[in-house]
């Protein structure tokens, strides 16, 4: 496992620990380490956690949808996980939507998705084959 | 930044994004203090981050004042009262409509503080300056 500050690289699932406090240029920051680590480890799923936030406004709202975009253009997905309970039902009454983001309940089951997806992206290529280790495809 | 007037109230001046932080962790920590939920402490501090928020971009700056508010009835509640000297807003109706933004934001500060409080004033009048006052009551 390769960590470097907040984001950490777990098979092909990069792992990104919100901070509790984000601000303004705190945000590109992290942003911008994001999309670097995601094509230096070539991660297909960013899984962002959010279970050291406590307050959501609409400025976190715009950070995971503006992110989510992002991320999609170098052609992998956003994820998110670990929203408390409270958070999430401020988020809802705000007026909160986040389209096209999935959410899953643990780092199981985010791993269990960046698993197939990778699955499906090496079916993809099997006439060119990837260098990477795919031993344990059946 | 935050100067403390007096115990059951909180006076800030918003002038750097720090402050919104600073304003929105303190104004949650009243509300447990005086009892609040911990998800009706969340959207308090969620409001103040939106209202602290627009005066950062839209006026530059202002001020957010919390603090216990009683009811004619004698019911408790927390007062958010933001303030600044900007440019106002010229049509209320669509800033207070979800989605109306002129920002690139999402448009949902004033519509959604105003569903997570129980009263929502706004006062505006361009070229002066805006107010929002909203209420949350403690015992509903
Ligand atoms: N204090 C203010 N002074 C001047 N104009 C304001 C002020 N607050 C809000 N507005 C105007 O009202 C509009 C709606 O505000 P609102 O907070 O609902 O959305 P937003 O700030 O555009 O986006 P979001 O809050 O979702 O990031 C703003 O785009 C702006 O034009
Ligand atoms: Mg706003």
């Amino acid at each position: 496992m390769d960590s470097s500050g907040s984001t950490q690289k777990l098979e092909n699932l990069l792992l990104v620990a919100v901070p509790r406090d984000l601000m303004d240029d705190e945000v590109i920051e992290l942003r911008r380490e994001i999309l670097q680590a995601i094509r230096r480890h070539g991660s297909q799923v960013v899984l962002l956690d959010f279970s050291r936030v406590d307050i959501c406004d609409s400025f976190f709202g715009r950070f995971i949808y503006t992110t989510s975009k992002m991320v999609e253009l170098m052609g992998a997905k956003v994820i998110i996980s670990g929203l408390q309970d409270v958070v999430i039902e401020t988020m809802v009454e705000l007026g909160m939507t986040l389209p096209d983001v999935d959410a899953v309940l643990d780092l199981d089951d985010a791993l269990a998705l960046s698993r197939s997806l990778s699955r499906q992206y090496n079916h993809l290529n099997e006439t060119a084959p990837p260098d990477g280790d795919i031993a344990d495809e059946e | 930044m935050a100067g403390q007037s007096r115990k059951d109230q909180l006076h800030f001046t918003i002038q750097h994004v720090a402050d919104v932080s600073t304003s929105r962790r303190a104004g949650m920590q009243m509300a447990i203090n005086m009892g609040f939920a911990h998800a009706d402490a969340t959207k308090i501090a969620v409001v103040i981050s939106e209202l602290a928020r627009n005066i950062l971009i839209y006026a530059r700056t202002g001020t957010i004042i919390v603090k216990e508010h009683r009811g004619l009835d004698g019911k408790r509640g927390i007062k958010i009262i933001a303030d600044d000297n900007g440019p106002g807003i010229p049509f209320l109706d669509k800033a207070l409509t979800e989605g109306y933004t002129t920002s690139g934001g999402l448009g949902l500060g004033l519509s959604g503080s105003k569903r997570l409080m129980d009263e929502f004033y706004i006062h505006s009048e361009v070229g002066k300056g805006t107010n929002v006052t909203a209420v949350k009551w403690l015992n509903k």
